[in-house]
């Protein structure tokens, strides 16, 4: 990693820290935005409790999408299972079609306000970049490796622990690493069924006509995404960087 | 010693290996040659039941191998294939530390047989042991797979074309070595190929195959002088008869008393090495010396022709 590069991470995340534990440091920023001496700075709950409820929504969502897309996409490269590959496909590519927006409404009836209907539409929509991601990691293994593996006397479960998914896993990191900043930016619509997040600033925002809000929660998201994307990319080159693994991404 | 007892292979109505029979004893090379499509891979992966035999049976030092579990019998037998398939993601000692971890080896002793084998295929362990496959040369990985397929001193190797993926010039070393090292361990070994030259230069017992059925199974020489079928003598190649006989001869199986003019021969050398230097020096004899340089006798030009000919 470049010194500059190294620099320009730190410098992003420290703006970032600063702005949503100490927001009122940049109303001057803000000041010309906000019209008829409306406050520059979100006054209706703490930003930084915004972006951590904002954060843990997503991060749930990821964590069991990844949980369900990586079981299917293992489930459908084994031999007994290939004949899922179409059912999986099709549950997958479901989550990603119907938009969020129409599984909150219909979430909503059934579970009620608050995170749970937005847990469930990012849940959904996640399912795809990793499922596909597991697929591609885990059918890209070159197969003389696997007979190898096999006249080596390594079992399914070994073949699949100690070979598949070490060689997929940089693949799988890219999917994951996709799914997340998907979801970063889809989690502000959980707002609107008053799950906690950065999506309330921006709706505060357009409620009041108040552009200074919108602003600092689209920043606020954008920043975060960035740094997020950031990361997860360094995570991906540490697991690749045993040589003659493919990283990279295919979704 | 593996006995190979009427094995046959069916997919559907196909019969791809058709009731083989073969022994191989202690310590002896023994190489599957023939065309491809003829059944080779197939006969060569029951051995190990990567492939399940329809009908017959494999037996491993006189035990079944059917009685055996799976993957314990895998463990006892090494397996190279062409491409080797090293693991990408592990270096060279983790590579060949793989069948001894299985079997739950103490990391000491690990260590040391990895050590041990690194040496053994002139691999400084200082400079390979931490080294991933793709930063090895085609030669090396091949050393690798077989150190790996080594590792738990199996009884028993089963090569698949361990030399497809070579150059020539590293290939022919690649043999000479993998013979060096299988006199010094005596591991049985089972080969598989296309190439009748390796087969030659390998081989104990030569099996040829054509369209699933073992048509001989028999020393070179003998593969050579008597070819049970016309296919047989036709993948020999009539024209590289002789010269395929005469590589089966040493020197000193031929020597004549005397001397002669000129750069001397090995003992251990073959009559087609003696007779190539002969032709390319223009001389009708030369001097042969044994390992340590002594003079032990002569060889001619009509003493080899004698020894290329069918019958004596």
């Amino acid at each position: 990693m470049s010194r500059r590069a190294f620099v320009l991470r730190g410098l992003a995340l420290l703006l970032f820290v600063a702005f949503v534990t100490a927001p009122q440091l940049f109303a001057f920023v803000f000041e010309p935005l906000a019209a008829n001496r409306a406050p520059a700075i979100y006054n209706q709950g703490s930003l930084l409790a915004l972006t951590l409820s904002h954060l843990r929504t997503v991060a749930l969502a990821t964590l069991a999408s990844t949980v369900l897309a990586v079981a299917l996409g293992i489930l459908v490269t084994r031999p007994w299972g290939q004949e899922f590959l179409p059912l999986s496909r099709a549950i997958v590519n479901i989550g990603q079609t119907f938009p969020p927006v129409a599984v909150l409404a219909i979430a909503v009836p059934l579970v009620g306000f608050g995170e749970k209907p937005a847990f469930i539409a990012l849940f959904l929509y996640g399912l795809l970049p990793i499922f596909e991601n597991t697929l591609t990691g885990l059918t890209g293994v070159s197969p003389q490796t696997l007979e190898a593996a096999k006249g080596m006397g390594l079992n399914a479960r070994q073949r699949l622990l100690q070979v598949e998914l070490p060689l997929a896993l940089p693949v799988i990191l890219a999917g994951i690493r996709l799914s997340v900043i998907i979801s970063l930016g889809t989690a502000t619509i959980g707002s609107t069924v008053a799950a906690k997040g950065l999506g309330e600033v921006i709706i505060a925002g357009l409620q009041s006509n108040n552009l200074a809000f919108v602003l600092q929660g689209g920043l606020v998201v954008a920043l975060m995404a960035v740094l997020i994307h950031d990361g997860l990319g360094l995570a991906e080159r540490m697991a690749a960087r045993k040589p003659g693994r493919h990283g990279g991404e295919a979704a | 010693m593996i006995e190979i007892e009427r094995l046959t292979k069916r997919y559907g109505a196909t019969t791809v290996v058709d009731d083989v029979s073969f022994r191989v004893e202690e310590g002896a090379i023994a190489v599957v040659v023939g065309t491809s499509g003829a059944g080779k891979s197939t006969l060569l992966r029951m051995i190990n039941r990567l492939v399940a035999p329809s009908a017959g049976r494999v037996l491993v030092d006189g035990e079944d191998t059917m009685a055996i579990p799976e993957d314990a019998l895998r463990h006892r037998i090494g397996y190279v294939i062409q491409g080797y398939g090293l693991f990408p993601h592990r270096t060279v000692a983790e590579n060949i530390a793989t069948v001894p971890r299985l079997l739950g080896w103490e990391k000491r002793r690990i260590a040391a047989r990895v050590e041990e084998l690194l040496d053994l295929f002139q691999l400084d362990p200082g400079e390979f042991a931490q080294k991933f496959p793709h930063q090895l040369s085609g030669g090396q990985q091949q050393r690798v797979g077989v150190a790996r397929a080594l590792a738990a001193k199996p009884a028993l190797l089963l090569m698949d074309e361990p030399f497809g993926a070579l150059d020539p010039v590293i290939r022919s070393r690649a043999q000479d070595d993998l013979l060096a090292i299988q006199r010094r361990l005596r591991t049985t070994v089972v080969l598989v190929t296309h190439d009748m030259n390796e087969a030659f230069h390998l081989g104990d017992r030569i099996a040829v195959m054509d369209r699933g059925r073992l048509l001989q199974y028999a020393s070179p020489g003998e593969l050579l002088l008597r070819p049970a079928e016309a296919f047989v003598e036709q993948l020999v190649g009539t024209a590289e008869r002789p010269f395929r006989l005469l590589s089966l001869t040493k020197v000193g199986e031929a020597l004549e008393p005397g001397h002669a003019e000129g750069e001397p021969i090995l003992l251990s050398a073959t009559l087609r090495d003696a007779l190539s230097q002969l032709v390319w020096l223009g001389r009708e004899a030369l001097p042969v010396v044994d390992a340590a340089g002594a003079p032990a006798g002569r060889i001619s030009i009509a003493q080899i022709l004698r020894h290329g000919r069918a019958l004596p």
